[in-house]
C-alpha cells in the first residue's frame, strides 16, 4: 500500500517539479496526436466520399411482361451486398420520361397505351459488386434487360480500393510517426532524470518502483494531449463542415455524430496507449541498460 | 555479512587491468580501510561489491550469495543489504535532505509512519536535523557528505561501503565522519572505506588493505597509511 502511495506521489513530483519538460512533452503529444487525427479524418472522409458516390450507382433491371416485380425485389433485397431495391411501376417510369422530355413531353401521348415495363432500381454497397449483380440479374428468366454504367462502376471500384489503401497507409504512417515522436520525446525527458534512476537502482529500488511513476506520467500526458488534440480537431472539423457547406456544397464531409464520437474516443485511447507504451518502452530500455553490469 | 573475493581480476577494454588476482576476505563486523594511489583499483573493488560491474575472472560472494550468479530481478534485494556512500555523493538535487534519505526506504515499501521515524533518527544522528528541509545545493560539502552517510545508513545495512567519504573535507569534519563510521561499525555493520586520508587511517587504526596497480600489496591488522611513492 505504501509503495502505491509513493508511486503516485513520485508521479506528481515528476510532472510538477519538471514542469518545463512536462509541458514540452505535452505540446509534442498534442501536436502529434492532432496531426494523426487530422490525417485519419482526411482518410476517413476520402473513404466516405468514394462510398457515397458508390452508393449512388444504380443498376436498372427491366422485367418481362407478367413478372412479379415486388416478389423479385424482395428476393434481391435479401442479397448481402444490395443496399436498396426500388420497384418502378410503368406509370412512374412514364412520369420520369415526361419529366426528362420537358417541352417534348406531349410526344409521349403518341405512344397511346403505356409501353414501359416494370422495372427495378438496385443500389449496391460497393461498386465492385455491380458486375456480380448484373451477371445474376441477366440469368434471371423474368429479367428482360439490365442497364448500368459498366465503365463507371469499374472505375469507381478501382478508386474505392485505392482510397481504402491510401487511407490505411495514411493512418498507419500517422500512428508509426506519432509513436516514434512521442517515444523519443519521453526518452529525452528520461535522460534528464538518468542520474536519479541510476541512484535508485544502486540503493535497491525495483524496476517496477522506478518505472511506474514514469509510465503513469506518460499515461497522464498522453491522455491530456489526446484530449486537447480532440478538442482542437472537433472545433476545427465543425468549422470546416460549415464552411464547405456554404462554399463547396457538393463536398459532403462525414457528419455521422455517433461515428465521430467513436473516432474521438479512439483518438483518446490512442493517446493514452501511446503515452503509456512509449514511456514503458523508454524507461524499461533505460533501466535495462543502466542495470547491465560492465 | 562476510565479503569474499577469490582470484578476482577485472579488465576493462581495451586491456586496462583494474584489478588482478585479488584474494580478500572481510569478516562480518570488520572495519577495513582500502588504501592506494589513484587508479590502484579501490573504486573498482567497491563497484564489484555493489555489483555495478562483474569480474572478468574469479568469484565474489557476499554472505552466501555468489554475485556472478545473482539475477537482475534479485539485484535490488541484494543491494538493500548495502549502504553506499559514493565519491560524488550522488544526491538528488531537487529533493530535500529528508526526501533524499527517505526514498531509499520508501523504495522498499516501508509504511510512511516508519519512514518518518527512521529518517528523522538518522538525520539527527548525522547532525543535520536543522537542515532537513534544505536541498543539497544549499549545503556545504561536509553536510552533503553527511546526507550521503545518512542515506546509506537509513535501511540499516549489513555492509557499509564508503568511497573517499572524507575527500575535500576539513580535518574536523573528516574526524566527525570517521567517528560516525566507527559508530556504525560498533553496531555490528561491516564497514569498508576507500580513502586517501593518511591522518585518519593513522589516527583511527583499523585493518588496512593496500592496492597497488590493481594488485593486493599489503593487508595488515591495525595498519598504518604507508604507500610507495606517497611517503
Amino acid at each position: 500500500m505504501g509503495s502505491f502511495r509513493y508511486i503516485f506521489r513520485d508521479t506528481l513530483r515528476l510532472i510538477t517539479r519538471h514542469w518545463g519538460l512536462s509541458i514540452l512533452t505535452l505540446l509534442t503529444t498534442v501536436t502529434v496526436l492532432f496531426l494523426l487525427g487530422l490525417s485519419s479524418l482526411f482518410a476517413l472522409n476520402l473513404r466516405h466520399m468514394v462510398s457515397r458516390v458508390e452508393g449512388e450507382l444504380v443498376v436498372q433491371a427491366y422485367l418481362k411482361g407478367g413478372s412479379d416485380a415486388t416478389a423479385l425485389a424482395k428476393r434481391i433485397r435479401s442479397v448481402s451486398y444490395v443496399r436498396d431495391v426500388r420497384v418502378i411501376s410503368p406509370e412512374e417510369a412514364l412520369d420520369r420520361l415526361r419529366a426528362k422530355l420537358g417541352n417534348q413531353a406531349r410526344a409521349v401521348t403518341l405512344l397511346g397505351e403505356n409501353p414501359l415495363p416494370w422495372g427495378l432500381e438496385i443500389q449496391v454497397e460497393k461498386a465492385s459488386f455491380v458486375s456480380m449483380l448484373v451477371r445474376d440479374l441477366v440469368a434471371l428468366p423474368s429479367v428482360e434487360e439490365v442497364v448500368y454504367s459498366g465503365q463507371l462502376a469499374d472505375k469507381l471500384s478501382r478508386i474505392s480500393v485505392l482510397a481504402t489503401r491510401v487511407s490505411a497507409v495514411i493512418m498507419l504512417l500517422g500512428a508509426v510517426i506519432s509513436s516514434l515522436v512521442i517515444f523519443n520525446t519521453i526518452r529525452i525527458a528520461l535522460y534528464s532524470r538518468s542520474e536519479e534512476i541510476r541512484v535508485m537502482l544502486l540503493v535497491g529500488a525495483t524496476r517496477t518502483y522506478i518505472a511506474f511513476p514514469f509510465v503513469l506520467q506518460g499515461l497522464f500526458l498522453g491522455t491530456i494531449g489526446a484530449a486537447v488534440a480532440n478538442g482542437v480537431l472537433a472545433a476545427g472539423y465543425a468549422y470546416a463542415v460549415n464552411v464547405l457547406k456554404l462554399t463547396l456544397p457538393f463536398v459532403v464531409l462525414l457528419r455521422n455524430t455517433p461515428f465521430l464520437i467513436k473516432f474521438h474516443l479512439i483518438l483518446l485511447g490512442t493517446g493514452m496507449t501511446l503515452g503509456w507504451m512509449c514511456s514503458w518502452f523508454a524507461v524499461s530500455r533505460f533501466i535495462s541498460g543502466a542495470n547491465r553490469p560492465e | 555479512m562476510e565479503i569474499r573475493l577469490a582470484g578476482i581480476t577485472k579488465v576493462f577494454s581495451p586491456e586496462i587491468v583494474a584489478l588482478e588476482d585479488i584474494f580478500l576476505t572481510v569478516e562480518k563486523g570488520e572495519f577495513v580501510y582500502l588504501i592506494g594511489t589513484t587508479g590502484s583499483g579501490k573504486t573498482t573493488l567497491l563497484r564489484l561489491i555493489t555489483r555495478e560491474i562483474v569480474p572478468t575472472r574469479g568469484q565474489i560472494s557476499v554472505g552466501n550469495r555468489n554475485l556472478r550468479k545473482i539475477r537482475s530481478s534479485e539485484l535490488p534485494y541484494y543491494r538493500r543489504n548495502l549502504g553506499v556512500v559514493f565519491q560524488d555523493f550522488k544526491l538528488l538535487n531537487d529533493l530535500t535532505v529528508f526526501e533524499n534519505v527517505a526514498f531509499v526506504i520508501e523504495a522498499m515499501g516501508v509504511p510512511p509512519r516508519i519512514v518518518q521515524t527512521r529518517v528523522n533518527e538518522v538525520i539527527d544522528l548525522v547532525g543535520l536535523w536543522r537542515r532537513r528541509f534544505l536541498k543539497p545545493m544549499q549545503l556545504s560539502g561536509g553536510e552533503r557528505q553527511r546526507v550521503a552517510i545518512a542515506r546509506a545508513m537509513a535501511n540499516s545495512p549489513s555492509i557499509f561501503l564508503a568511497d573517499e567519504p572524507t575527500g575535500n573535507l576539513d580535518l574536523h569534519t573528516s574526524e566527525e565522519i570517521i567517528r560516525l563510521l566507527l559508530s556504525i561499525n560498533a553496531a555490528g555493520t561491516t564497514v569498508v572505506v576507500a580513502t586517501h586520508d593518511q591522518y585518519l587511517v593513522d589516527a583511527y587504526r583499523q585493518r588496512v588493505v593496500e592496492l597497488h596497480d590493481g594488485r593486493l600489496k599489503r593487508d595488515e591488522k591495525r595498519g598504518r597509511y604507508v604507500i610507495d611513492g606517497e611517503l
